[in-house]
């Protein structure tokens, strides 16, 4: 179209470039700052230019913290989370779309609801559940007056017990109790064309064949969206992390980070180390981003519809 | 072969391929959010003491208690003003961003970026840059003493609860937003044009309308998403001081359940937050019922 749209383009670009900005500014300022000596922080505050510590406090972090182990516990956390999550979803998302069940609307709506309460809101109980992952099997029988039953037959009732936490299967398996990923493969099955899996009846393909050698290699960018955007999740959960580990050695890496700034007042605390472990524990994140921005776009998009 | 047969018959493959999931959704979903509306009729004895049916006795304590009501306000103070910049800035940008001009590459690459750093670790940073004697109000500090100190003004410390928040919310709502705009047909663009509408007319005519069902999504959802996220925030920024002023809901419930272990107070309100929630939730479905009408 040509028209004159001077001033709105001149309007748009100032624009981003504060949205640059206000994104950018407190990442440089965190990088600038780690690159310089508690001693420079004290006398002149902010860093607005960076120094030649970076590496030093870098080391600090290392030598001085959990960090290292931490930031090997959220790549465990990440990585597992992202990969059972698209699993078991995948799994269930088939289910759910290529069966003849007459339940598969309940279950889908079972799963779905998940979305609406996150895992921050029902910490408290959740927390309860983790510290022994039997008690509803306990509760069940209980109520319903099997394990009075159990006592008189064998003279004690049955009493389950096994806490989760800190484990790690315990900071993971509450996060991929979720439903997105369900969510999100069954809209792209639905896109699918029908022919696609008549055509692979007729060739004679089973469930599992089907489910092999046609969904997977269609599936492979609905995977990779999956993947990073719970693995970036899985990496920057805070709330359950904090409560679900109790010792440092099992706490995530951003857990471990809050935890380096000194609770109590008074003298200032050595934040170019501190902003040398919030680069450290934002590394690997940022660096997915950059390398994997498509399919992170990607799954944003798709996890709305 | 019929075309009833577009499905699967098998008998317990289905129940297989869903047991894993939903197993760990009845576990880690189901049992705690029914566990927190059955703890909120009981008294419950931290460290497994035994329970005991107290009725509507713990929602008449919470009910009456100035904390919950003040933790509330602020909640839903939070939730209006957080979540409104966190849809009306990205929403600039997206427009911005949606035009072809240098900036819109760069931008739409840089704009995600914090959705890779934690709410926890954004909070230290943006604790550091806000520091009255460190930070970037220092310099003023020290020109004009006590204009600004988050640790003593509670204004202080909800502003920089807040521009914390809207940095974290802008990669969703960013992208959710361009997404709507780029899926414009260009020919309403040029309908309009012709019609005679200028460019800066035309985002109030054209596109604004055209991408409702995607606000009213990214409002609904930040909606949630503000009560949530923001616990990481207050932690690591506010520790929910001073004098309590940032003790939002969410953080209320995890003071009260893991440092004071009143287990049924934390429980009751979690079940009150949890209806607060499902209401919101209720709204965006009425929302995304509209929605069909907006499809083009």
């Amino acid at each position: 179209m040509v028209e004159n749209a001077r001033s709105i383009n001149i309007a748009a670009s100032i624009l981003l470039a504060i949205g640059i900005l206000y994104i950018v500014g407190p990442l440089y300022l965190t990088l600038s700052t780690a690159s310089q000596s508690y001693e420079y922080m004290l006398r002149n505050g902010l860093a607005w230019v960076p120094g030649t510590e970076l590496f030093a406090n870098m080391g600090k972090v290392i030598h001085d913290t959990r960090i290292p182990v931490q930031m090997l516990n959220s790549m465990i956390v990440a990585f597992s989370n992202a990969l059972a999550t698209c699993a078991l979803s995948f799994l269930s998302a088939y289910a759910i779309v290529y069966f003849r069940i007459r339940w598969a609307g309940v279950a889908f709506a079972l799963i779905l609801a998940t979305i609406m309460l996150p895992l921050d809101i029902r910490v408290i109980t959740t927390y309860q559940v983790a510290s022994n992952i039997f008690s509803p099997l306990n509760g069940v029988l209980d109520f319903t007056g099997l394990n009075s039953l159990i006592e008189m037959v064998f003279g004690a009732p049955v009493q389950l017990e096994l806490s989760v936490l800190d484990t790690h299967f315990g900071l993971i398996a509450p996060l991929v109790a979720h439903g997105t990923g369900t969510f999100l493969f069954r809209q792209f099955f639905l896109t699918l064309p029908k022919d696609l899996f008549k055509a692979a009846r007729m060739d004679g393909a089973g469930p599992i064949r089907f489910l092999i050698d046609i969904l997977l290699p269609l599936a492979r960018p609905s995977f990779a969206s999956l993947f990073v955007l719970t693995f970036l999740s899985g990496w920057t959960q805070y709330l359950w992390p904090l409560v679900g580990a109790s010792t440092p050695d099992m706490q995530t890496a951003v857990v471990g980070l809050a935890r380096l700034v000194p609770d109590a007042d008074g003298q200032v605390p050595d934040f170019p180390m501190i902003m040398a472990g919030a680069v450290l524990v934002s590394l690997v994140p940022l660096t997915m981003i950059a390398l994997l921005q498509r399919f992170l776009v990607q799954g944003l998009v798709l996890s709305e519809k | 072969m019929s075309s009833e047969s577009s499905l699967f018959s098998h008998r317990w493959l289905p129940a297989l391929l869903l047991a894993p999931l939903m197993l760990l959704i009845v576990l880690f979903f189901y049992v705690p959010v029914f566990q927190a509306f059955y703890w909120s009729f009981f008294l419950e004895q931290p460290f497994g003491g035994g329970s005991e049916f107290v009725g509507l006795q713990n929602f008449q304590r919470v009910l009456s208690d100035p904390e919950f009501w003040g933790a509330t306000g602020r909640t839903v103070i939070f939730m209006l003003t957080a979540s409104s910049l966190a849809v009306i800035v990205p929403l600039m940008l997206a427009v911005a961003a949606d035009r072809k001009i240098g900036m819109s590459y760069p931008a739409r690459n840089i704009l995600v970026w914090p959705k890779g750093i934690a709410g926890a670790s954004i909070g230290v940073v943006f604790a550091f840059i806000f520091n009255p004697f460190v930070g970037l109000m220092a310099p003023l500090n020290s020109l004009f003493p006590g204009l600004w100190n988050p640790g003593i003004d509670g204004t202080d410390a909800f502003v920089t609860l807040v521009a914390a928040h809207v940095w974290s919310g802008i990669p969703f709502n960013f992208v959710i937003l361009l997404a709507g705009l780029r899926s414009i047909p260009p020919t309403m663009y040029q309908a309009a044009a012709m019609d005679g509408a200028g460019p800066w007319r035309r985002i109030f005519d054209v596109q604004l309308p055209l991408i409702m069902p995607q606000l009213f999504l990214t409002f609904v959802l930040e909606f949630t998403e503000s009560i949530t996220s923001v616990f990481a925030l207050i932690d690591t920024i506010t520790g929910g001081g001073p004098g309590g002023s940032t003790t939002l809901l969410v953080y209320k419930i995890y003071v009260d359940g893991f440092r004071g272990f009143d287990l049924s107070g934390a429980s009751t309100q979690t079940a009150i937050l949890m209806v607060f929630v499902l209401l919101l939730a209720a709204c965006q479905f009425f929302f995304l019922g509209r929605r069909i009408n907006y499809e083009r």
